[in-house]
């Protein structure tokens, strides 16, 4: 009897306990299917995220690519460009060397030009002369003037002395008045000869000293364009250093 | 051809440098006054210059006499042949015209001087000349000079001077 009651006790011990234990892994199972649950769920968040990360990077790397092809592109029309200023700078220095030539050829040509007033001195000097050959037939045509006036006086001193004797004189009285005549046309044509060589003085003199005073002003004038020519040759080879 | 104003700045241009280079010093009186062209020239020998430019030419003539007055002024105790003398003093007083015409005319070029017979004064007719004025210039009413200004152009020719502020200095700097 009291083995059947201990076998009926552990029998019911047994059944508790086999029902406590199915109560634990039913509990246990359930935690775990909760957490599995949860991991499931926190999983599917963190694809979306990645997803998302993902479609964002991808973004990025099309924006990066684009602007990659904006750089090479802006690269190449750079380069372009710089080619094409290489060469225009290359064409520049050439025509700057050329006009830096230039410069240089017209100031030695001014500079040569200005010998040209060494010339014109050299009228001025040959006026001198010539004012000087026209001070002499000043001289000699006075000295003409004074021997004519003396024929005139001579000549009425010999038409007084021809009346004076009377029918006998007067052939001579012809050929004293004839003298007469011819020195009074030789003292007319002395003062015609001063006249001309006074114009003559003056219009030498004027016309050498406008020919020097002239020569002056186009020395002065290629000075300045000898002067002009070196500060442009100046400014050439500053902007070629 | 030349302009009644043009005429007018020539006049007063050859005033101002008379008045500033004729005398010999600044103290002295300087009087100028007009002469009737065809009163001839009461002096015996000319001073003769010539400004060219481009447009025109100016012939400046200064009669003198060679008299103990103008030897005692433009001489004094000095042993030079007064035309030497006058001939710088003429020299400065159209290098100070040259100086005031430059204004008005970029290139400009001026002769040396050269003397000349007073009687070749009425042959001035011969250079067909656009305009000729006559002065008399009176330096402390002892020195007494005559003035002949003679422009010479073939195209019209018109610019205004007015009267010099300051009565040109700077002449000496003139290259003859």
């Amino acid at each position: 009897m009291v083995v059947a009651a201990g076998v009926g006790f552990v029998a019911v011990v047994a059944l508790v306990a086999t029902g406590w234990f199915a109560c634990a892994r039913a509990r246990s199972a359930r935690r775990a299917r909760s957490e599995a649950e949860r991991r499931c769920e926190a999983l599917a968040q963190e694809a979306v995220q990645l997803r998302a990360q993902r479609d964002e990077t991808a973004h990025e790397r099309d924006a990066l690519a684009a602007d990659a092809r904006r750089l090479s592109d802006e690269l190449a029309e750079r380069d372009e460009r710089l080619a094409a200023s290489r060469a225009e700078l290359e064409r520049a220095l050439a025509r700057g060397g050329d006009a830096l030539q230039r410069a240089s050829h017209i100031a030695d040509e001014a500079a040569r030009l200005r010998r040209f007033a060494d010339t014109f001195e050299r009228w001025h000097e040959q006026m001198t002369s010539l004012m000087a050959q026209n001070y002499d037939m000043h001289q000699k045509n006075q000295e003409l003037s004074s021997i004519v006036s003396h024929v005139l006086i001579v000549s009425l001193n010999a038409s007084i002395e021809a009346a004076r004797a009377g029918a006998a004189g007067r052939g001579f009285s012809i050929v004293a008045s004839e003298v007469r005549a011819l020195a009074a046309r030789s003292q007319e044509l002395s003062k015609s000869y001063r006249d001309s060589l006074n114009r003559n003085d003056l219009v030498t003199a004027a016309t050498f000293q406008d020919i020097q005073a002239g020569g002056k002003m186009m020395a002065a004038s290629l000075a300045s364009v000898e002067a002009l020519a070196n500060q442009l040759h100046g400014a050439f080879a500053q902007a070629a250093a | 051809m030349i302009s009644e104003r043009a005429k007018e700045s020539i006049g007063r241009i050859f005033a101002g440098a008379a008045r500033s280079r004729l005398p010999t010093s600044d103290g002295h009186a300087c009087e100028i006054v007009d002469r009737h062209r065809d009163a001839g020239s009461p002096q015996a020998r000319v001073v003769v210059l010539t400004i060219s430019s481009m447009q025109f030419r100016l012939l400046l003539l200064l009669h003198f006499d060679d008299d103990a007055g103008m030897r005692d002024y433009y001489v004094g105790d000095a042993s030079r042949p007064l035309a030497d003398a006058f001939m710088e003093v003429a020299n400065l007083c159209c290098g100070a015209m040259n100086q005031r015409l430059v204004e008005h005319f970029p290139d400009l070029g001026m002769s040396t001087p050269y003397t000349l017979s007073s009687d070749c004064v009425p042959y001035l007719a011969t250079l067909k000349p656009a305009h000729v004025a006559s002065y008399d210039v009176s330096i402390n009413d002892t020195v007494r000079i005559g003035a002949t200004l003679c422009v010479c152009t073939g195209a019209p020719l018109d610019f205004l001077a007015e009267e010099a502020a300051d009565a040109e200095s700077g002449g000496e700097l003139e290259l003859f």
